[in-house]
């Protein structure tokens, strides 16, 4: 491990929201309580499809502490989606005007004095359906006479998407007169975000015309922007704030029921109106991770080296479409990471309907074409009699290599992270029966270059204001939901600037205080709101510097550093000032101004993916018990190249989280339907990985330099959710020799794949 | 042995070979050509997706030399 | 329905108030007395996020009437710190990282608390303190950091800040 270099930068500072957390201080919106606030209630729709003929209201504003009840006539009707840029995919009225096209759509909202009397309130609400046939599968909503849940949207395909490049027939016509082939299909299921603080908003309307709304979110600029939209208001007139956000995974950062909902009661009353999901309205009617079908076609050489890979994908789209088009070609990119292809073909078709809408989770489509690609690839190994960590090797991604029209790989330290893993997997030796590893290679982004939201901001912003006793105020847009941007961008700041961590107070989560920002998604915020950090802090260094130059009036071949409060001369650091002092110099200096430092980011000219990209393999030690089929993790190793870390407690953090979400869409978190009906929408039944089960996980960190991000880091948030459902399908595979192909791995889908091996040994036994 | 591609006329040695490209490259025209031969382009793509067993190809190789012939 | 006068001590001052008899501790706890740190995350007591002490057992405060713990005493995240000295525990999960979006934090720092005073100094082996936090959800940290923190005080490496 090298020394550090930074005096900030990669050291385990406190999470500087901690003492707020830790000591019940930190207030979210569910603890949001205003004078005079209302309590909001949903009525949502039993039909999966229908036809909404009437709503009669009457008889629920008649209860006594009933205030109003609104629905889609009470709105401007607009149909909105994130995906701004396309008319075509802003599909979704909340309140919708015609129809209802998933069971527990909203269809009205009632505000009352309590949440109990709200409740009681949707009892005496009556609607009148006109029940459709639905259909719940996207197979059967892609056949001719299936019903149509979008009018003018054929075939009820939503997107599609393809990538292509290189000679794809040629590649293949080549393997098939001495190479090989292997053609597999997979189903992979859903998985619901399942934040510990379920969906939740306050909107406040007032008379002056302007709405303010606490919520839980990823991205106050998006609400911000997408509130303005539906309701006819300014964005200016909108204030979104965001209290402490008890996560979000990739579930918060669209439009939904209980922000939209709340502010049309709120715009009716002038009065602030609360709405909280319960466990199970956010289980059943919130956006869920996109379930995939997967054709995957790969031809290879016989000594290991890729040709050509042809893959196609089904996607379960729900309802709406949500921020499926990027999952769409998110998924079929990072299907094809980290290898090198002579040709790629990934043709994505997203499909709507009759059940909750799918939308982003972390990982957002690569989890899914990650455990279809890596298991494949172990298979072809085990066919062709290959060692698995030589094949990946020969084949990936490189530093400085161009996936053809796609991506500019710059920092890549993929070779490492296989040389670490393939060691570590060594040293475990001979494993008993029933136990094995499984390996999975990956790699994820960092931000997205692509503008659909069609904002005019700079992606994001900061501002660095030094006040007189040298604290800094750091305004910020990017959102901190638990995964430490506050402390990452603090960090960034004190480096650049040259203070300590303690020395920066962070502003984030107001619109109306803080710059526009993305927010927090496609794990974009280290590298594009921390080059904004870096460029405010540097900006107010530089003006800062200007007054100690003129101070210290040195030969003009020396410069001026701040390093740890201590200006200096880099070539001669003992020679110098306190920073404290320099700044009361220099706001004297401006007239009593306080120096301000802006900076932003935005990616120009980065290919058609990210600006730059994670890499990692992962090693997955787990013993089935072949009886009853069950799965005990024992251990997961990862070999992480995140570029420079800039949080370490942070990485650790987002390393054990992502594992243990990712171990629950391996083989934990199940969403069965029926009848376009969520069955288990509870956290008894929705099964998330508790303490116990919990592997042990380490890390290996490979050193590299990413030179797009600050400080030379990258992304750490979701990539490392991509291998580990692959890689617990591979310590199955090498185990038991079963190949799952469906997700999530139940104990029924083990115990059905070993009696089909069973079987086809017989079989073959016979014959 | 060769064979066309009805849609775009690009020669393979096999008809399977014809019938992977045709599906691969799912542009306007081989899907019409799909759909003129009385098929779903959209089935046999969901048929290919799903089940194992690449019945589409081997009906797409059957129709590919069929039309041969005409071509 | 008649209200029914609760006398409870929540984290070291006496409370009283009137409440209906179906109130939940929780409810008493957040909306009677204002103490917002204790939230709730389910409504099928699952997920432990409104985990208290009461007489220093770790409780489900939304498993249990208000008017069952009549008397006792209880105590919430805000009630670990004294005159703003933070206790062992909250500076562990300070040094270790042992939380992320802070919405299961409190809930947690309560089943702790009750699992290390119940400890009598004993060291504890690591699949007790696991078990000790079973019933309480995280989705964000994976665990192993809040383990890593209990298990630092129960070793006792925060010994002086115990006087």
């Amino acid at each position: 491990m090298s020394t550090n270099k930074y005096k900030v930068i990669n050291t385990r500072v406190h999470n500087i929201d901690g003492i707020a957390k830790v000591t019940g201080r930190a207030t979210y919106t569910f603890d949001v309580k205003l004078p005079g606030m209302l309590y909001g209630k949903i009525l949502r729709s039993p039909h999966p499809h229908a036809k909404i003929l009437k709503i009669d209201t009457s008889k629920a504003l008649e209860l006594p502490g009933v205030k109003a009840v609104v629905t889609g006539k009470d709105t401007l009707g607009i149909k909105q989606g994130i995906w701004r840029r396309y008319e075509e995919l802003c599909d979704e009225q909340i309140l919708p005007l015609e129809k209802v096209r998933y069971i527990g759509e909203p269809v009205a909202a009632v505000a009352a004095v309590t949440e109990e009397i709200a409740e009681k309130a949707l009892d005496l609400i009556d609607v009148e359906y006109e029940v459709l046939p639905a259909v719940f599968e996207p197979l059967d909503a892609i056949k001719k006479d299936a019903p149509v849940i979008h009018e003018g949207v054929e075939r009820n395909i939503n997107v599609t998407r393809h990538i292509e490049w290189g000679d794809v027939d040629d590649a293949f016509a080549e393997a098939e007169k001495d190479g090989y082939i292997r053609e597999d299909w997979f189903k992979c299921g859903g998985q619901h975000h399942a934040c510990m603080e379920t969906r939740a908003a306050v909107s406040s309307y007032t008379p002056d015309g302007k709405l303010t709304v606490w919520t839980s979110t990823q991205s106050p600029y998006y609400h911000q922007a997408l509130l303005a939209g539906v309701l006819g208001l300014r964005e200016g007139d909108v204030r979104v704030i965001a209290p402490y956000v008890g996560g979000g995974f990739g579930g918060k950062f669209e439009l939904d029921a209980a922000q939209f909902c709340s502010a049309v009661l709120s715009m009716k009353l002038c009065k602030p109106v609360k709405i909280v999901f319960t466990r199970e309205e956010d289980m059943i009617a919130s956006k869920r991770r996109t379930p995939m079908y997967y054709y995957v076609r790969t031809a290879v050489k016989k000594d290991g080296t890729f040709l050509a890979r042809e893959s196609r994908m089904f996607s379960n789209g729900g309802a709406y479409t949500g921020m499926g088009a990027t999952a769409l070609y998110l998924s079929g990119f990072f299907h094809s990471f980290p290898y090198k292809w002579r040709g790629y073909r990934y043709d994505g078709y997203r499909v709507y309907t009759n059940t909750m809408p799918s939308t982003s989770m972390r990982g957002f489509g690569a989890p899914q074409a990650v455990f279809c690609s890596e298991q494949q690839i172990e298979w072809i190994c085990k066919d062709l009699g290959l060692d698995p960590f030589e094949v990946r090797r020969k084949n990936a991604h490189t530093e400085g290599y161009e996936v053809p029209g796609q991506a500019f790989i710059q920092s890549c330290g993929m070779k490492e992270c296989i040389d670490k893993i393939e060691q570590w997997v060594k040293s475990k030796g001979k494993l008993p029966a029933n136990r094995a590893i499984g390996v999975s290679s990956c790699g994820f982004m960092s931000g997205g270059i692509f503008n659909w939201f069609d904002t005019p901001y700079s992606f994001s912003s900061a501002v660095v204001t030094i006040n007189y006793d040298g604290t800094v105020e750091l305004h910020v847009g990017c959102q901190d939901i638990g995964q430490g941007s506050n402390t990452t961008m603090a960090i960034i700041c004190a480096e650049t600037l040259g203070v300590r961590v303690e020395d920066v107070k962070v502003h984030s989560g107001d619109t109306d205080h803080c710059p526009a920002d993305l927010g927090a998604w496609g794990s974009r915020q280290t590298l594009m709101a921390g080059n904004a950090v870096k460029m405010a802090a540097e900006d107010a260094k530089r003006q800062l510097l200007e007054f100690a130059y003129a101070e210290m009036g040195m030969n003009i071949v020396y410069d001026l550093d701040i390093k740890d409060r201590w200006v200096h001369i880099v070539a001669r650091p003992e020679r110098g000032m306190p920073y404290f002092d320099l700044v009361k110099k220099a706001l004297r200096g401006k007239d009593g101004q306080r120096i301000i430092g802006r900076g932003y980011y935005t990616p120009h000219r980065k290919g058609m993916i990210s600006p730059a990209y994670s890499y990692m393999m992962q090693a997955v030690d787990a013993e089935v018990d072949p009886e009853t089929g069950k799965i005990t993790i024992h251990e997961i190793m990862t070999a992480h190249d995140c570029g420079q870390p800039i949080n370490p407690l942070g990485l650790v953090g987002q390393l054990e989280g992502a594992a243990s979400m990712a171990l629950g869409y391996g083989y934990l978190e199940d969403m069965p339907f029926e009848d376009g009906k969520l069955m288990n929408p509870n956290l008894v039944d929705y099964k998330i990985i508790r303490a116990t089960e919990m592997p042990e996980t380490g890390m290996i960190e490979i050193d590299t330099y990413e030179p797009e991000g600050p400080y030379g880091a990258k992304e750490a948030g979701e990539g490392l959710t991509n291998p580990t459902a692959a890689a617990l399908g591979n310590a199955l595979f090498h185990a038991l020799g079963i190949q799952m192909k469906e997700l999530p791995i139940t104990p029924e889908r083990v115990l059905k794949a070993l009696r089909e091996k069973d079987e086809a040994k017989k079989q073959k036994k016979n014959t | 042995m060769s064979f066309k591609c009805p849609a775009c006329k690009k020669e393979w040695p096999t008809s399977l070979q014809v019938a992977r490209h045709i599906f691969g490259t799912g542009d306007k025209a081989h899907r019409a050509w799909v759909e003129s031969q009385g098929y779903s382009y959209i089935e046999l793509l969901l048929a290919q997706t799903t089940e194992p067993g690449n019945k589409s190809y081997a009906i797409l190789s059957e129709l590919v030399e069929k039309a041969q012939a005409t071509l | 329905m008649e209200k029914y006068l609760l006398k409870l001590t929540v984290n070291g001052q006496e409370y009283e108030v009137y409440i209906n008899p179906k109130t939940l501790l929780v409810e008493v706890i957040r909306d009677y007395l204002g103490f917002t740190g204790t939230k709730r995350g389910c409504e099928t007591v699952s997920c432990g996020a409104c985990t208290v002490t009461v007489n220093g057992k770790s409780v489900k405060s939304c498993s249990i009437l208000a008017m069952q713990v009549d008397g006792m005493e209880i105590v919430t995240s805000e009630g670990l710190e004294k005159n703003g000295k933070l206790s062992p525990i909250q500076k562990a999960f300070l040094d270790h990282g042992a939380f992320q979006c802070g919405f299961c934090t409190s809930g947690m720092l309560m089943s702790a608390t009750a699992f290390l005073d119940e400890l009598n100094g004993r060291i504890p082996k690591k699949h007790e303190i696991k078990e000790a936090i079973e019933g309480n959800l995280c989705r964000c940290t994976g665990y192993n950091s809040i383990v890593r923190a209990i298990e630092a005080v129960a070793q006792g490496e925060y010994k002086e800040e115990r006087q």
